[in-house]
């Protein structure tokens, strides 16, 4: 029996064709679950997008080109949605990451009951899409909710305001939403990174006179950037995507109000039961994601170096 | 080598057994809103009349029942037999979804106990009968009388009487400067149409091209854009609200009417006791149009097992049964013998849906409306409502939909 541990070279040609081809054989089941779950649908998505496909009328699948990518250009909802998309990644990020390091910071003090609070900061983001929806429905209520009872005893507005009933509010409502739930994501990852700057430098900085502020400048910062950039990658790309809170909350509405891109394709597709049309909104907006990445990437990963 | 070829005949045949006693199951998928629903029983009930037969039912949520329907289909894992609307039944003809049933109906004992014309009414375009129905509801205007007696006002008959006493029952009860009830509980959200074609549908306008946008349509949702922007006598949530905002608000006294049918009244006697009455929906602009809420169950072209899937349908609406399943769905039941004698509502909400069954009607029997119900309706009167497009615009784009 041949080992493992031989060099190739030095077997016979049956023995060195069966040494090179295991690892593959090896890494076959992976590689064709993740094809099979992964890629199939991915490919028959963009398939899909070329074809007028309507759910209910399965015998229809004809050829249409980019006919239904046409279609979206010149769709009115598709840049109503492209826009609220923008709003809800730019706006969305950026709080949960000023949220989430404030926290990871004050965490990272020594205080009594530290390790309760860390567990108990990860709550929002352990608990189930549709629970946070519902909940902060309920909270949003023009009639019961308790952030209109609040803000009129403090004298802060007049009358209940219908946050996800006015097209004014609701997608920041929902980002509010979205915010609360997400935060604790960079709060952890972050706290990682803290931790992982050694404390000598602190002590070697406030030696040479470096205050608190030059000191998060020049150590803290630079000592997690590499946590950020990569939890600022993951959390834009779930964020993106993630269609539930708002589906559970508005369902789009008021009209088109809380419209994403995402949701658009879903809406399309599951509800409107038009496939081709929604998978077509789903490749436009997956390049543009990609590209977003790429863009992001590229000059994120440079600064880091 | 010879062992393995006979361990996977021997597979084979298990997997052979096993389809065989899955023919005799039916898969059947029903939506409930009532948490402890008696669907047990009735399959119990079933399943020892007919030995042999095994009920796997299943309560789909409503909020995406036809989005799961149809894509089960497609997927080629369509239940074999579910409850189902009228709405959809142009798209299950179309996708061949559906098992016509018109002979079995006919051979069936049970079809003289139904209700007049709820066949005819069932019919699909083609002339073949795949629905059997099982359950209906009218919708018709609830009302709090104790607010109405309050304040000296009279039940209101015609819209402009609608829109008198609910520009009065609109009122700031606790001296805080702001409503504290509002006059009616609009649903904005999915499943509103039912309000909004009572208010619009009966100024003799219907889907045919250029009759939404006529001026008599037009003014009708403008009607309807006036109560929330200029009359404010519907809550400010109104655009959002679906069924569970509209009937909690009525139950805890925010709204003073609302429409919904006789399924919502238990729930609503128990919250409000005697002070809850309920009347046919407001005349408007000459006419008088409500929803008829139709309810039947089907068998897929797909069932493995079709007699066995029927049996099962055509248990549910046999008397007696009927009943059962009535009392957990809190419609009315559609065999005359269940009918005489009903008691499970309070008379007034019967005689409501009774008075309405002359003029109410059934959304168009074509594929546009379930587009119509879940999407073109909801997004466009949420904008309109919102001052987003105008009443006018709004009209143009279901015209759209319907005559393209």
């Amino acid at each position: 029996m041949l080992t493992m541990n031989e060099p190739a070279d030095r077997l016979p040609g049956r023995a060195a064709l069966a040494r090179k081809v295991l690892p593959y054989a090896l890494l076959s089941p992976a590689v064709l679950v993740t094809l099979a779950i992964v890629f199939f649908p991915m490919i028959q998505a963009a398939w899909m997008s070329l074809h007028d496909y309507i759910l209910w009328k399965p015998k229809d699948f004809t050829f249409v080109g980019l006919k239904n990518f046409t279609a979206a250009l010149q769709d009115e909802v598709f840049w109503i949605s492209l826009r609220h998309t923008i709003i809800w990644i730019a706006v969305t990020i950026p709080a949960q990451l000023l949220l989430g390091l404030a926290t990871a910071l004050l965490l990272n003090q020594q205080f009594p009951w530290r390790p309760l609070a860390r567990a108990l900061i990860i709550i929002p983001w352990a608990l189930p899409s549709v629970v946070i929806a519902l909940m902060w429905v309920w909270i949003y209520d023009a009639n019961y909710g308790i952030l209109n009872e609040f803000m009129l005893r403090l004298g802060l507005i007049k009358a209940s305001v219908p946050w996800l009933a006015d097209p004014d509010t609701a997608l920041y409502a929902i980002i509010l939403t979205l915010t609360w739930q997400g935060f604790p994501f960079f709060a952890v990852m972050i706290l990682a990174g803290l931790q992982s700057i050694p404390k000598s430098y602190y002590e070697a900085a406030s030696l040479d006179g470096a205050g608190a502020l030059r000191q998060f400048w020049h150590i803290t910062l630079p000592g997690i950037s590499g946590v950020l950039v990569t939890a600022v990658l993951l959390r834009t790309i779930w964020v993106a995507n993630s269609i539930d809170v708002i589906y559970v909350m508005t369902g789009g509405g008021p009209g088109y109000a809380t419209y994403t891109l995402p949701l658009y394709a879903f809406i399309k597709a599951r509800t409107n039961l038009d496939f081709g049309y929604g998978s077509s909104l789903a490749v436009l907006f997956t390049l543009m994601l990609l590209g977003l990445v790429i863009v992001y990437l590229r000059r994120a990963g440079r600064s880091v170096n | 080598m010879s062992k393995l070829i006979s361990a996977a005949l021997a597979v084979g045949l298990l997997a052979g057994t096993a389809t065989a006693y899955a023919d005799e199951t039916v898969r059947f998928w029903y939506h409930f809103d009532n948490a402890d629903n008696p669907m047990s029983e009735l399959v119990a009930k079933f399943e020892k009349e007919n030995p042999g037969i095994k009920i796997e039912a299943e309560n789909v949520p409503w909020n995406s029942y036809y989005d799961n329907l149809y894509t089960s289909i497609v997927a080629g894992n369509a239940p074999d037999a579910a409850m189902v609307k009228m709405f959809a039944q142009p798209r299950l003809v179309e996708m061949g979804a559906l098992e016509p049933i018109g002979e079995r109906i006919d051979a069936w004992d049970g079809k003289a106990d139904l209700q007049d014309n709820l066949l005819n009414l069932t019919k699909a375009s083609d002339g073949k009968s795949y629905y059997l129905p099982i359950q209906y509801v009218v919708l018709y205007l609830y009302y709090r009388q104790d607010m109405l007696e309050e304040l000296g006002l009279e039940v209101p008959k015609t819209c402009d009487e609608f829109r008198d006493v609910a520009m009065k029952l609109t009122r700031d009860t606790d001296g805080d400067g702001q409503p504290d009830v509002y006059g009616f509980g609009f649903r904005g959200g999915k499943g509103g149409h039912d309000h909004w074609g009572s208010f619009v549908l009966s100024r003799n306008v219907d889907f045919s091209a250029g009759s939404l946008t006529s001026d008599a349509g037009v003014a009708g949702t403008q009607w309807v854009v006036d109560l929330f922007e200029k009359d404010k006598v519907f809550p400010p949530s109104a655009p959002n609200d679906g069924f569970k905002e509209v009937t909690g608000a009525f139950k805890a006294g925010k709204t003073a009417m609302t429409i919904h049918h006789i399924g919502s009244s238990n729930g609503m006697v128990e919250a409000l006791g005697d002070a809850v009455s309920a009347t046919p929906v407001p005349e408007c602009g000459g006419g008088h149009w409500t929803s008829f809420g139709d309810e039947s169950t089907a068998v897929f072209s797909t069932a493995e097992n079709k007699d066995a899937a029927w049996k099962w349908i055509s248990f549910l609406s046999t008397a007696g049964n009927n009943t059962e399943f009535n009392k957990a769905t809190g419609q009315l039941p559609v065999t005359k013998t269940d009918s005489e004698g009903w008691t499970l509502h309070e008379k007034r909400f019967v005689d409501a849906t009774v008075q309405s069954l002359p003029f109410a009607n059934l959304l168009p029997n074509a594929p546009e409306t379930s587009d119509f119900v879940n999407t073109v309706w909801p997004v466009n009167m949420q904008r309109a409502l919102t001052g987003e497009i105008t009443a006018e615009q709004m009209n143009a784009e279901i015209d759209k939909l319907y005559n393209p």
